[in-house]
């Protein structure tokens, strides 16, 4: 155990190996901006289950300027909790675990002082400037800026801009191996000169990660030689066709535990207190979303709604996207949520009838009382509607982001003569989605079950089957670094514990006339009788399917609407419930309420009460 | 037996009378005829009008005559004379083939058949056509301009019996303003300007005009964009034809945006041309769109080249090109003959994004195949509207398509009259003959 009073740089990687079998107490925190969030899991018989958690305010900030005095606090409450101590009188966490204290893994993700805070540039905004935006995103970073050649921007502008950003590091790219060189460096001698300060500390030297043209690396050596922390890593966009996200994102935790996270207050503690690295939260939260869809072969997303971003995560067919949404968020960003879906996009998910200059003051206050929540019925139906719409924009975005190589060369037929589609496409396909996950306050938090899937469903819109879930008390970052060192551990948590199963969301996609047959449907349930009926456009219904419970679910819709075959083509599909059940969803794809208020209001009036929204 | 051969001789003689005064009652002449000047045309017309003789039942039709000048009789004159010289001539010489004197016989006969003919006196008139018997109008053309012509007419019965002459008078063709057989066009040329018009001001007032995305349009930021991270350039081709082509003044207006693109995107643009014209023209939009994406100096005038007029000289110059410099974006737009599969198989083999785009519907196929994107005829000449995104240039192709629509319905409604006319509905195939002769054929 190490001396928490002299604490020593330890790599996790050289800490001896775990050995799975024996492993019973794992602790795992999550350092937050303002609150450091701790769970324990134990083995209660054969498998793990997370038992008790703990929440304690972050001490990254002063007086106490040290990380890991809030992680001691919030480790103190579980062991109270858990009646077992954790932590020895000299403030260190007890290890290895015996029969009465102490635990046998320690992990930790940190999002503290903002998390890990980047700037990426690239050649081509959609090229290689993505692929390294993407390969900051998806390592769990804040993509301050993306500096391009075509970003519109004259050299003095890109010069002041990267002058103003103070990053945690950089990350560049730009031309094929074998390709553009010019443009690359030039990249290089707009960041060298510009100097960008870090934010912590003078003596910091900026880590910057190249991982562009392998051509350009010894030109890029010299123009970083001085003044900056260079790591060269294989080309994002070797070739066009193929992107190579891996190794850079690597590095970049790497930088992050090396660099970032040992000039942060507590850090070098608590890094050498981890048995498995640091990780910032939400590439935990990818990490645990990817290994999920991977081991049960499905396509899954996964958001986060904060007070000021949102976060987006989808594995399509295997490839990973995250997105951060920085202006849409529930408190500090619900101005802006207002601003750009506008009041009466908002409005059109209220069912009640309210003053839109009050709900422009509630909106307001919220800004100015973030941590306040909702104390009527109305500010509940209005937080709502607006968590729909800045879940709906956050979801834009990303499926905009989440997109196929641009660039690529395109094979063609005679027949492909009327037919010729663009080469880039979104590949974030809502019929083909099995898995949504929401977690954050709003969706975490809202008094009944069917409020959160109501919002998942008005905001993402999903299509044919989709599993709706949420994360009960947002495990997912612990999970997610978890997995890295005890995957089974991981996987049995988040399936009993972490997920909490709304149910199942069937929705069919077409227009109708309002009141035409949408789909018929046949349920089998595993417990009692089948139930079988018919959905008229427009409908929304409410079957009740209790958690651990599945059905046979027989749906033959229309042949103006799709549920996954086609249009008219029946499907068959198990189905799982939920705290929620089933919800019906006959009200078309895409959604599309009336403009007229009062039609509005009457139709969100009927899919409240189908739902059960509220009293 | 000589009562049978009296009354042979009596009904023999009764059958010559009646024949003989049927051969002469000639049907009566019309009335009221007269010669004017066809109103509406371009003064090669002169409309010729009677009315028909009362009681007047034998009538098989009329024939119009036009009266010859002196000048004309004389010529005609001289025709009839040689006329009957060459038929004489000819007659005496080929029976006449044993004297040896047979060319002298035969001119003395042609000479002869020649005086024999004028003797006959000169023709003062020539049928110029006819006209049935319900038909009171007649419309003599071409005529010459400006010259009074006398006409007259005559009616004449099953037999061909003519009338005496009704004479006409003269009159002398004149050229109109408007042409009065083009009518239709007038209402439809301010029926299309006004739809073109009035979406180009819709667009202008701020509605909203949806153009359907063209993929191909869309992917020069992408192709550009592709030979940037590469490194290497943009081979653009405008076609092998000259300005006057209206397919190479489409390839050279596209080759603005893509110019500016690859201005933007400091990528380097090679336009080799086959026309020297089509080098000044796209040396000018290459410059212009340098300038305004602000980047004057990185324009190089040396890679807009003229290389050669002939057709598979330049073709062999350009794939040359493209296999040693290996551009990674291939852009064709123009007008294309064999030259297409040529350059864009050779485009397939270096793996550039290719981009092709012409009216020229035997190549489109070429295109397709070996291409990425290819703009097909109306949306390559749409490109321009396009990518500018200017409510004018888009009001206008909105109105266009407008158009375009109204003769679709047009064609259709066409098809389905001149079908049930063709089924036997009177209705449908009159309003389908005044579709296509009055409407149409204007």
């Amino acid at each position: 155990m190490m001396d928490g009073s002299s604490p020593t740089h330890t790599d996790p990687a050289s800490k001896p190996a775990i050995d799975p079998d024996r492993i019973r107490w794992i602790l795992a925190t999550d350092c937050g901006s303002t609150t450091t969030k701790a769970i324990l899991i134990e083995k209660v018989g054969n498998e793990y289950r997370q038992t008790q958690r703990g929440e304690a305010p972050t001490t990254v900030e002063e007086p106490f300027a040290d990380v890991t005095v809030g992680v001691v606090n919030a480790l103190t409450e579980i062991g109270e909790l858990a009646g077992r101590r954790f932590i020895d009188d000299a403030g260190n966490i007890i290890r290895p675990a015996t029969e009465t204290e102490g635990c046998d893994i320690y992990i930790s993700t940190s999002s503290a002082g903002g998390g890990l805070q980047m700037m990426v540039a690239g050649v081509v905004a959609q090229m290689t400037a993505a692929s390294a935006k993407r390969a900051a995103l998806g390592a769990g970073a804040i993509v301050m800026d993306t500096i391009a050649a075509n970003d519109k921007r004259k050299p003095h502008e890109q010069i002041q801009r990267i002058r103003e950003l103070r990053p945690d590091m950089v990350l560049i790219s730009g031309g094929t191996d074998g390709g553009n060189t010019h443009q690359v460096i030039q990249i290089a001698e707009l960041i060298a000169p510009a100097k960008p300060r870090p934010r912590f500390g003078g003596e910091y030297h900026l880590p910057i990660i190249f991982a562009g043209n392998r051509d350009a690396a010894p030109r890029i050596r010299e123009i970083f030689r001085d003044g900056f922390d260079l790591a060269v890593v294989d080309n994002l966009r070797p070739v066009l066709e193929q992107e190579n996200l891996g190794p850079a994102r690597d590095k970049i935790h790497d930088v992050f535990l090396e660099h970032v996270m040992a000039h942060a207050p507590g850090y070098d503690k608590l890094i050498s207190w981890a048995d498995a690295p640091i990780m910032p939260t939400p590439g935990a939260v990818g990490d645990i979303l990817q290994r999920i869809a991977e081991r049960d072969r499905i396509n899954a997303v996964g958001v986060d709604i904060g007070g000021a971003t949102t976060d987006v995560f989808s594995v399509f067919g295997g490839v990973f996207n995250r997105t951060v949404s920085a202006n849409l968020g529930m408190s500090y960003s619900i101005s802006n949520v207002c601003a750009e879906a506008t009041m009466p996009k908002v409005l059109r998910w209220v069912h009640l009838d309210m003053d839109e200059r009050e709900l422009r003051n509630r909106v307001k206050n919220k800004m100015i009382r973030p941590t306040t929540i909702p104390q009527t019925l109305e500010a509940l139906v209005f937080e709502q509607a607006v968590s729909r719409e800045a879940l709906r924009l956050a979801y834009l975005q990303h499926k905009e982001f989440a997109t196929t190589l641009k660039g690529v060369q395109q094979q063609r037929t005679v027949g492909d003569l009327f037919a010729q589609g663009s080469a880039s496409h979104s590949i974030v396909d809502n019929m083909k989605l099995d898995l949504l996950v929401a977690s954050g306050g709003v969706l975490s938090h809202a008094p009944r079950m069917e409020q959160t899937a109501a919002m998942l469903i008005d905001a993402f819109e999903p299509e044919g089957f989709t599993t709706l879930a949420k994360d009960s008390i947002f495990m997912m970052p612990h999970l997610g670094v978890l997995a890295s060192v005890h995957p089974r551990a991981a996987m049995e948590v988040f399936e009993r514990d972490c997920l909490i199963l709304l149910g199942t969301c069937i929705a069919a996609k077409g227009h109708g006339r309002p009141g035409k047959p949408c789909f018929a449907y046949r349920f089998t349930p595993s417990v009692g009788a089948a139930l079988a009926g018919e959905m008229h456009v427009g409908d929304l219904k409410l079957i009740r399917l209790t958690e651990g419970q599945t059905a046979e679910a027989e749906i033959v819709p229309d042949r103006h609407f799709d549920v996954g075959a086609g249009p008219g083509k029946p499907v068959r599909r198990t189905i799982r419930g939920g705290t929620v059940g089933i919800i019906l969803d006959a009200r078309g794809r895409p959604l599309e309420l009336p403009e007229d208020r009062a039609d509005c209001r009457a139709r969100m009036t009927r899919w409240v009460a189908d739902l059960e929204l509220y009293p | 037996m000589r009562a049978p051969i009296v009354r042979f001789a009596l009904v023999s003689c009764a059958m010559l009378v009646v024949g003989a005064v049927r051969t002469h009652a000639a049907p009566p002449p019309p009335v009221e005829a007269s010669a004017h000047d066809l109103p509406w045309d371009d003064g090669t017309a002169i409309e010729i009008t009677w009315r028909a003789p009362e009681s007047a039942t034998n009538i098989a039709g009329y024939r119009v005559y036009r009266l010859l000048s002196t000048e004309e009789q004389k010529r005609a004159l001289r025709d009839r004379r040689v006329a009957a010289a060459d038929v004489a001539w000819k007659a005496a010489y080929e029976s006449n083939t044993s004297a040896s004197d047979r060319i002298e016989l035969a001119t003395a006969a042609a000479t002869a058949a020649a005086e024999r003919a004028g003797a006959e006196g000169m023709p003062d008139e020539v049928a110029v056509g006819t006209a049935a018997a319900n038909a009171l109008r007649y419309v003599a053309a071409p005529v010459e301009s400006g010259r009074a012509i006398a006409f007259r007419v005559r009616s004449f019965d099953a037999d061909g019996n003519e009338s005496p002459a009704a004479e006409a008078g003269s009159a002398a063709a004149t050229i109109e303003i408007f042409l009065g057989t083009r009518a239709w066009f007038f209402p439809l040329l301010i029926g299309l300007c006004a739809i073109i018009i009035g979406c180009i001001l819709l667009a202008r007032a701020g509605r909203p005009i949806k153009v359907r995305r063209i993929a191909g349009l869309d992917a020069i930021d992408e192709a550009v964009g592709r030979a940037t991270e590469m490194g290497r350039p943009v081979l653009y081709i405008a076609g092998v034809q000259d300005m006057d082509n209206v397919q190479t003044v489409a390839g050279v207006t596209i080759l603005g945006r893509v110019a500016k693109i690859a201005a933007e995107y400091d990528a380097k643009i090679e336009v080799p041309t086959a026309r020297s014209l089509v080098m000044t023209a796209a040396r000018d939009v290459v410059q212009t769109a340098y300038f305004e994406a602000g980047r004057h100096d990185a324009y190089n005038p040396d890679t807009i080249r003229y290389i050669t007029d002939e057709q598979f000289g330049y073709v062999a110059y350009v794939a040359g090109r493209m296999v040693r410099e290996k551009p990674a974006t291939c852009i064709y737009m123009g007008q294309f003959y064999a030259e297409s599969l040529l350059l864009s198989e050779n485009g397939n083999a270096i793996n550039a994004i290719q981009i092709a785009g012409t009216a020229e519907s035997s190549q489109l196929p070429f295109f397709v195949a070996a291409c990425d994107y290819t703009l097909i005829g109306e949306e390559f000449f749409a490109a321009s509207a396009y990518l500018a995104g200017e409510p004018t240039q888009l009001g206008s192709l909105f109105g266009q398509d407008v158009s375009k629509l109204i003769a679709m319905v047009v064609i259709v409604a066409g098809v389905i009259l001149s079908t049930l006319g063709g089924l036997g509905l009177s209705m449908p195939k009159a309003a389908s003959d005044y579709l296509a002769n009055s409407i149409l054929a204007s």
